[in-house]
Parts: C-alpha cells; structure tokens; sequence
C-alpha cells in the first residue's frame, strides 16, 4: 500500500490529537502542596567569594542549605551580573569531601611527622600543636614561629591573626598570600602617594574614554568589570581599548590596540609613553609643578633570589633595592629621552603605529584614561617600577583622581586590600598603613591594643618566599597557614616549599575546608568553616568594604578560621610568651591568657551576645559569649578613623552593599585626593596627595631591566603562568563544582602550533615541562582562548594534580618581594613512556 | 678606445650571424634537430613556467611575505583548517587559487595587483593590515559567492555530505539552504579560517527574507508542513 | 595517572565510602587519596588524561536554579567573539531565531546597568562565555552534594 504525502500527514495529525487527548496534566501544574510558603526562599546579600571584584550576590537559603545565589541588582559593582563561578558559588561549600574533623600525623597513637592522618578532637589538636610552638619558642624564639594568611581571610580573622602573632606571640613572621598577588602594587602606591589603594574607583568605567590594559586579562579574571568596560567601549563609540600583554587572550578580543610585547619589555613601552608626552609637548605643567615631585630609582636591584645566587652577588643595589635620590624635571626629561619609538619598537617587538596610538590616549588632553592591571604588572621582578612608571604617565598627565582619569590596580582575591593591606597582615606591616619598623606606629598600636609597649617586635619579618627557604633551611619551625593553597601556589615549589614542609625540624598546621596539596602535606590539618558559613567582611579593589552575616552552619566539625585563631590563643599565658622583663613594668599583665590580653582586652568584648542578629546565626559569638565581629571591627576601626581610612559604623554595613572608605559622617568617598570629593583634601588646595608630609606624589626614573631568566639555547620557551575563567586561584573550590570542572577540567599548555610543530607535538599531546628547578606534565593546547606568540607558552595553576609552580623561578621583585610567576625559561619535549 | 671598437663590431657580428640562423633556420639546421630540440625547449619552457606558477602555488610561497605570515596564517593556524581529526589540512591556496586552468590564470593575473600592494606596503604593519580586513574581506566573499563557492566545493562536495553524521541543526540548514541551492557556502561560513573585519550589517545566511520573517516559515521543515496541513483542515 | 579520570565516578565514589567509614571510627588512621590530584604523595608527577571533549549534544540540561546561567550544548569550535563579530548573536538574536532555530537571548540580557530594558542586548552582556560555558565529556573528580529547591524545603 502506498500513501500519498497528504494522506501520510493526516494519520500524523490523528495521532497527534489522540495523545494530547490521553495526556496527563503534569505534576508541576499541581497546586503548591505546603501552599505558597513552601516555595520561599530567604535571600541575605553578601560579597562574592572569589576575586577582588567584588560583586555582591544574593544568597539563597532554606533548611540551612544555600540553595541558589544570584547578581545582586543593588550592588553598585554588578548590578545584577555574576560571571559563571559567581553563579555556582551556591556548590561551592558542598564538595563531598569537605574536612569536617581535625588530622593529626600519628604513629601508634602519638604525633610523629611520618605518620598517617588520623582523625582527632579539637582538643588534641590544639593540644599537640601548643606543645610544638611551646617547644618552639623554647629552643629558638618568636623568630622561629610564623603563620602564612590570606587575602581571602575575613578582615576579622585577618585582624585577629595579626593581634595573635606580633602582639600575641611576638613575631613578625606573618604574610599574606596577597605578598604572591599585589605586593608591589601595594609598594608602589606608599612610595609614590605615601597612602595604599587606589585613589579612584569602578565609577571611573562609566566616565573613561579610553581603557589600557597593562598585563591584565580582565575578560577572564575580572569579568564583572569587563562587562562595564564592555558596556562603555561599545555603547560609546568613541571609546578606546588597548590591551597590552605577552600573548593574545579574550581581553584581545575587544581591542582598538592589540599589543603584544617580548616579555618584561613593558618598562621600556612606559618610559617610551612619557618620552613622547614630554616631547609632544603635552605635559600638564601646572599639575607636575603643583603636585608632584621628581626622585630617580635605584638601578641593578637584583632578583630577589636566596643571596648566593650569583646574580643577586652581581647586583649592585640588592642590599638596598628602594632606595631614591631627589631629581627634578629635567633630569627625568633627559633620563626618558633615551627611550624612543624606534628603540623601543625594537626592544618590545611592537609595531610603532600601535605604540604611538597607545601614547596618544596618554597625550592627548581631551582623553579621560584609565589604566588597569593585575598580575602582568605586580608578578614582575620589577613589578614595583612597572606600578609607579603608569603613575608617571598619569601624573604628567594630570589624569588622576577624578571621575574617567584613574590608574587603576585591581586585585585577585576578595580581600587582598580590605584584609592583607588595610588590616596589615604583611611581615612589615600594621593596620592602616602603618609599618613594624616606625617606633610610632608600634606604640599607637599597643595603645589601641592595650598591650604593654616594647610588645610589638621592631623587625620585618619573612615573606612568603622567605619563609619558604626558612622552613627548609630549618630556621622557621612552627607554621601555620590559614585560608590558602600555597604548596600549589609558592614559585619553585619542589625545591623551596615542599622540602620546607616536610623537614622533620618543623610542625605544619594547615586550616582548609578541603583536602588540597597544601593540608595533604602538613603535620595537622584543621577543618574550616567557609564563605557564608560564618560571619564576614572583605575589602574589594575599589576600597569597598562588605559585610555579611553567617547564613549556614558548617558541616561536622568544621569551625572558621576567626574561632580557631581565638580559642588557640587560650591554650597560652603572657607568661609563657612575654619576656620578663616586660612582664615585671607591666604585672597586671601577668597570669592571664592570649585569649584574655588580646580578645577580652575590653575593646573586642565591648558589645555583648544581645547586639548579634536575631534573624542569624553566629557561632563565633555564640562560642566566646560577646559579639566577637563588631568588637574586632571596631577596635580595628579606631585605627583608621580620622587618618584617611575612617571606616563606618558596624551595623551600617549589614545593610549597605559595602561603602568606600574614608567613610566620613556615613558618606563614602569615591575619588580621593581631590578637593570637593575627598574631605580629607583641605580647602584651596585642589589637588593633594596627604599620604605624603609634602602632599605632593612621586614620579620616579627607573630604566628598562631585564628579567631574571630569559630563554636560551637548551630553556628556549618563555613560560607564563596564571589562571581560566571558569577557575580561581588553585581551583580548591572551583574544581569541586561539576559544572566548572567540566568546562576546563585539566590545565594544559597552551603554545603556538608552529612551536608545537617544530617538536613533533601533536594538539593534545601530552609532554614534559622541564624547568631548571624541577618538571611536570601537562598536554598541548595550539587553540583556544589563548593565542601564544612563537616561543612563548601559558599554563594555568589551578589544576592540583599538574603543578606548574615546581617549574616556576622564585624570583621576586626586589623592593615588593612579590614573585615573578610570569617571565621565566623552560623547554618542552613529548612524552615518550 | 681601438679596441673596443674591435670588441663592439666583433659583437654585432655575432649578432648577425644569430638572426642569419633564427630567421631561416633551416637553411642552416637539420629538421630532425629542430623538431626534437624544439621539442625539448618547449618541454623546458612550459615545465619552467608552470613550476614557477606552481611555487607561486604553496602556502611556503605565500607566508614567504611578512603579510602574509603574520597576520592571515597566524589566524589560520588556530582553526580546524590547520589542524583536526584527520589531519587533512587546507593550505593557502586551496581555498584561494581556483584549480581549473583558465580560472587560475586569470586569479594570477589579478595578483599582479597585490604585487603593486607588496611594493607600496598597502598592509605592511598590522595596524594597515586590519584597517583593510573588511575590504579584503569582501573581495573574498564576492569572489566564492560569484563561483558558488568553488574552492570549498573542491572538497566539501555538498551531494557527499552524510546527514546523519551532522548535528542535527547542521543537517537541518543544510538540507534546508545548500541542497535546495538557495545559498551556497560562503553565505554562512564567513570567518572560519581567518578572523573577521566588523561585521556591522553582515547578516548569517540563514535568516529569512524579510517577506518570510515572522511567518514560522523557515524552521522545523516537517512540523511547519503538518502545521500548515492541520491549519488547512476545513473545521468542523 | 589521574585513573580516576578513567574510572570516573564510579571510583569516587567507592573513595567517599571508604573516606566516610575510615571518619567514624575515631583514632583509626585514613587514608586519603586527594581526589583533585589523585596521587597519594603531593608532588609525584603523574600521567595526564587526554583533554575532555565538548559535550556538542544540543541537549539542554537542566539548570540547578532559575538564575543559573544555561550551559552552551553545542559546538562553539572557532566561533568568534570579538569587537568585530558575535557569533552566538547570529543565531540567538531575536531578529535571527526564526532562521536558526536557537533560543532568543533571555530577556534579563535587554537591562542597561540601571535596570532599563533596551531594544536589544545590552553591551554589557555582549561577552557570552564570561557567564556560559560547554561542558566537557569527563566525569567530576569530586561528587558535590549540593541539594536544589526541589530536594529541599518542598514536601509533597
């Protein structure tokens, strides 16, 4: 039998009628069994979880599970938006193998540095590691004591981490992972307005006619703000982007001026800048005159590698790496002048058209800049210069601190300025601005701490690479690290770190709420409470700082990083830490705890249980009997109020999505360092940059210097490492989200097909990267986001079973001690067994 | 000064003789010998010309100009054009020089234009380059359009294409666009060996006439058809 | 190497169990065996898996929550996304789904900054893959217990 198409149609049709006839009303369009109340969901705000952006979200719970989160439509930085880790941060907590039980190594039943993890009290916890730092500070002295915290540390945790260590145990020994992250910005920000952070803030987006991106991939790192650029870039037709970097990547994607330049070449392309607004004629001579002045950098400052490395012995000023000497103008206009278009084209690699385009939007008068960047700049062995000739450029400009005219630093973590900088939590630093080193600042410290003076120790003490090389040369033996992945993370990691850790001279106490290769190689392992899991406060890029309240309890045992500080510091007396000596002048000091002199101390445990949220949990509170956040909160606060940092009343920020310091009679202060928008600058002045005495910002001459390791014949490659957008940081969290995982499961290299060609690798294949200091195996990528100029290659961090940093150089900038993680030599061959 | 006169007339001599034999070769010259060594001439000139022609032909030759190298091949080499499965790749003049004859030798003559374009610099630095990319672009476009896209077809024959080793939303516009001839290639595959100029006002092959847009008309072949035939159905 | 990888969940799976078991009985020691790095020593070097392949289905998944972005099911291989071009526009733009037959771009995409709804996507969500990613052919290492709106607080 045949059928003609029509006829077929018709039986089609009939059967379609016949089963939407029978067809059952689906079980969702049943009434809401529970009513309509079963559906709510209660939604709190607090600050995304990852980057230094910032985003605020919405956080949904119900049953003390979060259930989804989303943008937050009133925070100021999003409005709305979240990038794809943004939208999963509501899985981020439920990895199913959180930590919820504190490990100990043991061996038949007592601690031994070779035994398996076995699942203790917190008790024995506590207990076993009191008795390592006792022993500790016995044979060797608060030297030998050292903790490595976090940007991602709460500012309350950061806060009491650092009251614990140089007030507690006095020991200077105390860096952030943000020393891996912004160091240098940070350096760079106190030598040239004498005051840290930014001067103007994510505002500048919306009034900017022209964006440069200076070793910044903010289309992946930052996204949020790279919607804003977007935003202004096409919506504006006559904005300009350029984006400088050592390959091309998604931020390429919206350049007016894609340039990519040999690696560290980036000071050369900076002086080239100033060179051609000096002799273009256009420098804002009113502005350099009024408000700034002129210093030369010292030069051939080192790399920051350990001191018998022979090109730290060849360095003339590695002793002294920050030192500058008064200039004036014309001196810096002679010192530039050797920097011109065709040298520089030629140093860099760059096209001149494309450098001359890019000067112009520094030149040209009627252009409002904003220059970005993050890791291209700060992890540099000159990260500090690279930081401070981009403020040159906007000095002589006079494009700074008002609306559209912003050098911008943005930062990798949630809290690297509200925690790691504004809190002090570096070897050489206090709160607000203040340093270890300045008599004054330690005293007004102990005043505000009530602790006796001469407690605070007058000695920088290690940074993160430093305490590295101290851990394995067997000279820092106590060591604690909070909120931070760093065996993943530390340059030079099977060489420098890994030893460390395991030297049986030394107790490694790791709090995680996951097992990373950091806790897997340590003597004790914390379970953390996460995120939302307690209360918290992060300080973003943009000096905002964000409160948000405990949503839900963590799983098992696990307990915030802020309670494990505090109740540790019971397990001590002054007089088992304190000198004699200070004891004796000071013996109403005496007999009582860390617990009592840092945390009962009349300031932290000033608001009682009462004033904590009805509608919230807060276990830390609950745990000590007072409000623990708002006492440290406030305490800390004294110290910026009136001085520039003034922060808000506690209570605000639990309503507000986050306010911008200075706060001064409850407004936030958007651009600071000009009259009428900051109340700091006095009247009549117009401009003035108070951090320093003189009120006047610093343009420094320093000149091109070379990296640390270039490529050769046998290392041909330059390696560059850093991360995915779909990843943060080691990817603790990020990787344990399916749907982040499956969309950038696996790190690998990406390189030029030509390079990839020339040694017989296929796309996909799998090789070895072998550095001078160690190797690892990754497979290679010839496509995709990351497009490598020839002899350049890109690998990401995050994934932990393919550890790039055992290759990486530990080189750092001699002046920010922050490390190089982009510029170092490696070669690549198959993998053949 | 004597003897160089001496050399000059040794020379139009010589000359002479030449014309003497090239005009009336074979007063001089066996026929034998000027047939076979015609033979062998023509054999060495043509070969020399067409493997110069060929040269010319090789993606070697072409990325030989920094334009070239530097700006379209480095665009290549990230697209499956360059790498993929089988590792069949497509060359430069796969896609650009057409393979039948006539139409290759006019392509080339047209090159002589990119000659003038390589003297004067017209795309020298890569700022030029992409301040070009939409012009070049469209020649490009025009040229596949105008030949029904010729070089794409000299591999991807649209009769040898498997619908059911496609995605389905692939072998839906295929069947519905490329078979039907209604459009060919180079309407939808713009930009898949080299990154695009601005695309402002370039819109994809697939979308509808604009007297069939808002209609339902394009998608869902058999559906719109049934849907039509149900519509059609006298109501009762 | 990450073997894991190869026996997916699966053995992940078996892990947990083992993990759980070993966490109950206090004192005992555990063994464990990072499922992130899948060596039981930090720094041993390992095999790398091949590179997962993306998931070109064009099945939608389902989303854990209404406000999660809608992974991308298809094949996006050399589509591009520049200042010049969007390729995703060209098949979910409005004016565009009629002939391609892909889902209009989600009305929330229209909001400026301000919450004002423009007649076409706004440029601040014009870089799709910050938010919408494919989805690679290879099991999580590690399982995750989230639980959605359907598990949680909704008795029937």
């Amino acid at each position: 039998m045949t059928l003609s198409r029509r006829e077929m149609l018709k039986a089609q049709a009939a059967g379609v009628a016949a089963l939407a006839a029978n067809m059952s009303v689906p079980a969702e369009a049943q009434p809401v069994t529970g009513g309509v109340d079963s559906l709510q969901i209660k939604w709190s705000k607090a600050p995304c979880r990852f980057c230094g952006t910032g985003c605020g979200v919405m956080v949904g719970v119900k049953e003390g599970k979060v259930i989804a989160t989303h943008g937050d439509m009133k925070a100021d930085v999003n409005r709305g938006l979240n990038c794809i880790k943004g939208y999963f941060l509501s899985k981020i907590m439920y990895g199913s193998d959180r930590l919820t039980q504190p490990l100990l190594r043991k061996k038949n039943g007592v601690y031994a540095k070779d035994g398996e993890f076995t699942p203790v009290s917190w008790q024995e916890a506590f207990d076993t590691m009191a008795t390592k730092a006792k022993e500790t500070l016995k044979a060797k002295g608060p030297t030998a004591l050292g903790m490595f915290g976090s940007g991602q540390w709460t500012i309350f945790e950061g806060y009491a981490a650092t009251k614990l260590m140089r007030a507690g145990f006095r020991s200077n020994n105390l860096d952030p992972n943000a020393r891996h992250c912004m160091a240098s910005a940070a350096y760079a920000f106190m030598r040239t307005f004498g005051m840290d952070e930014p001067m103007g803030c994510y505002d500048d987006f919306e009034h900017a006619d022209a964006f440069v991106l200076w070793g910044s991939n903010m289309a992946e790192m930052h996204p949020i703000l790279w919607t804003r650029v977007t935003d202004r870039r096409l919506g504006q037709p006559h904005v300009k982007v350029a984006v400088l970097s050592t390959f091309t990547h998604r931020s390429s994607d919206l350049a007016d001026i894609p340039i990519v330049f040999k690696p560290g070449t980036d000071l050369a392309i900076l002086n080239y800048i100033a060179n051609h607004i000096i002799s273009t004629g256009r420098v804002n001579k009113e502005f350099v005159e009024k408000h700034t002045t002129f210093v030369k950098g010292a030069t051939e400052i080192g790399y920051g590698l350990r001191p018998d490395d022979p090109r730290e012995v060849k360095a003339r000023k590695a002793a002294d790496p920050g030192a500058t000497t008064p200039s004036d103008f014309q001196a810096y206009a002679d010192f530039v002048k050797d920097y011109t278009l065709e040298k520089v084209s030629a140093l860099t690699g760059v096209e001149p058209g494309f450098l001359q385009q890019l000067a112009e939007l520094y030149a040209d008068p009627k252009r409002k800049v904003v220059s970005f960047w993050t890791m291209g700049f700060n992890q540099h062995v000159r990260g500090v210069w690279a930081n401070q000739l981009v403020y040159n450029l906007h000095l002589l400009t006079g494009k700074i601190s008002e609306p559209g005219n912003s050098p911008f630093s943005l930062t990798g973590q949630p809290s690297a300025c509200g925690t790691a900088r504004e809190v002090g939590t570096f070897a050489h630093r206090l709160p607000a601005d203040m340093t270890v080193t300045n008599p004054e600042h330690r005293k007004h410290t102990e005043e505000i701490w009530r602790v006796p003076p001469g407690i605070i120790p007058d000695k920088p003490g290690y940074h993160a690479v430093e305490q590295d090389r101290m851990l394995k040369d067997g000279k820092l033996n106590f060591y604690w690290i909070q909120v931070n992945n760093n065996l993943q993370a530390a340059p030079n990691s099977s060489g420098e770190t890994y030893p460390g850790y395991r030297n049986p001279e030394n107790f490694i106490v790791v709090s995680d709420a996951y097992p990373t290769v950091t806790a897997m190689a340590a003597d004790l392992i914390l379970p953390a409470a996460m995120w939302v899991e307690k209360e918290g406060a992060y300080g973003n890029a943009e000096r905002r700082t964000h409160v948000w309240h405990q949503l839900v309890n963590a799983p098992g045992q696990a307990r915030s990083d802020l309670w494990q500080l505090m109740e540790f510091s019971k397990r001590f007396t002054t007089d088992e830490v304190w000198p004699p000596e200070i004891l004796d002048a000071n013996p109403n000091y005496r007999g009582k705890t860390l617990f009592d002199v840092l945390f009962r101390n009349g300031n932290v445990d000033k608001f009682p249980l009462s004033e904590t949220s009805p509608e919230y949990e807060n276990q830390e509170s609950k745990d000590f009997g007072f409000y623990v956040h708002k006492g440290l909160f406030e305490e800390y606060a004294t110290f910026g109020r009136g001085h520039g940092h003034d922060l808000g009343p506690y209570e605000l920020y639990h309503e507000v999505r986050g306010l911008r310091w200075p706060v001064v009679d409850g407004k936030e202060t958007l651009w600071r360092y000009r009259e009428g928008l900051d109340p700091y600058v006095k009247p009549g002045k117009g401009v003035e940059f108070y951090g320093n005495k003189d009120g006047k910002a610093r343009i420094i001459a320093v000149p091109y210097e070379p990296p640390a390791e270039s490529p050769d014949g046998e290392y041909d490659l330059w390696l560059v490492t850093g991360r995915v957008l779909e990843h943060w940081h080691s990817g603790s969290m990020t990787m344990r989200v399916p749907e982040l995982y499956k969309a950038f499961p696996g790190a690998r290299c990406f390189m030029h097909p030509e390079d990839a060609r020339k040694r017989g690798l296929n796309q996909g294949a799998e090789i070895r990267l072998i550095s001078r200091r160690g190797e690892m195996r990754t497979r290679v990528e010839t496509r995709g986001r990351n497009r490598m100029p020839p002899g350049v290659v890109f690998v990401p961090w995050f994934d932990a079973s393919q550890l790039i940093n055992k290759t990486t150089l530990d080189a750092t900038d001699p002046i920010s001690k922050q490390t190089d993680f982009k510029k170092c030599a490696v070669k690549i061959v198959p993998v053949t067994a | 000064m004597a003897k160089l006169k001496a050399l000059f007339l040794w020379c139009w001599n010589r000359v002479l003789w030449f014309w003497r034999i090239i005009s009336r070769p074979s007063a001089y010259l066996s026929l034998g010998f000027l047939t076979v060594g015609g033979f062998i001439c023509g054999v060495l000139f043509w070969g020399g010309f067409n493997t110069a022609l060929e040269v010319t032909n090789t993606e070697k030759f072409c990325i030989s100009c920094h334009e070239m190298r530097d700006n379209v091949y480095q665009e290549l080499t990230q697209t499956v054009h360059f790498s993929n499965r089988s590792g069949v790749r497509a060359s430069c003049p796969d896609c650009h020089v057409p393979h039948n004859w006539t139409d290759k030798i006019a392509r080339k003559m047209q090159a002589s234009k990119e000659v003038w374009g390589k003297i004067f610099g017209t795309i020298s630095t890569r700022e030029k380059f992409l301040g070009m990319r939409l012009e070049l672009a469209k020649h490009e476009w025009s040229r596949l359009k105008a030949n029904d896209s010729l070089e794409c077809r000299n591999c991807h024959s649209s009769v040898a294409m498997d619908f059911t080793k496609q995605t389905r939303r692939a072998a839906d516009i295929h069947s519905r666009f490329l078979t039907t001839g209604e459009k060919t290639c180079i309407d939808c595959h713009k930009g898949i060996a080299h990154l695009l100029p601005d695309m402002t006002g370039v819109e994809p092959g697939w979308k509808d006439k604009p007297e069939l847009q808002g209609k339902g008309a394009a998608w869902h072949g058999p559906e719109r058809e049934m849907r039509a035939y149900l519509a059609d159905l006298p109501s009762k | 190497m990450r073997a894991r990888t190869v026996l997916g969940a699966a053995l992940a799976a078996c892990i947990v169990l083992v993990f759980g078991a070993a966490f109950s009985q206090e004192g005992a020691p555990v063994k464990i065996v990072p499922r992130l790095t899948g060596t039981a020593q930090p720094m041993e070097l390992d095999r790398v898996p091949a590179l997962g392949r993306p998931i070109v289905d064009d099945v939608k998944r389902m989303r854990n929550y209404p406000e999660q972005p809608p992974v991308i099911p298809h094949s996006i291989d050399g589509y591009q996304l520049t200042l010049n071009t969007n390729r995703c526009m060209d098949c979910h733009k409005r004016e565009f789904t009629e002939g391609s037959g892909a889902p209009m771009i989600s009305i929330t995409h229209f909001q400026d900054r301000d919450g004002q709804v423009l007649s076409d996507v706004t440029p601040r969500r014009y870089f799709c893959t910050a938010c919408h990613v494919q989805q690679t052919d290879v099991p999580p290492l590690v399982q995750n217990t989230f639980q959605d709106a359907k598990d949680i607080g909704r008795k029937r």
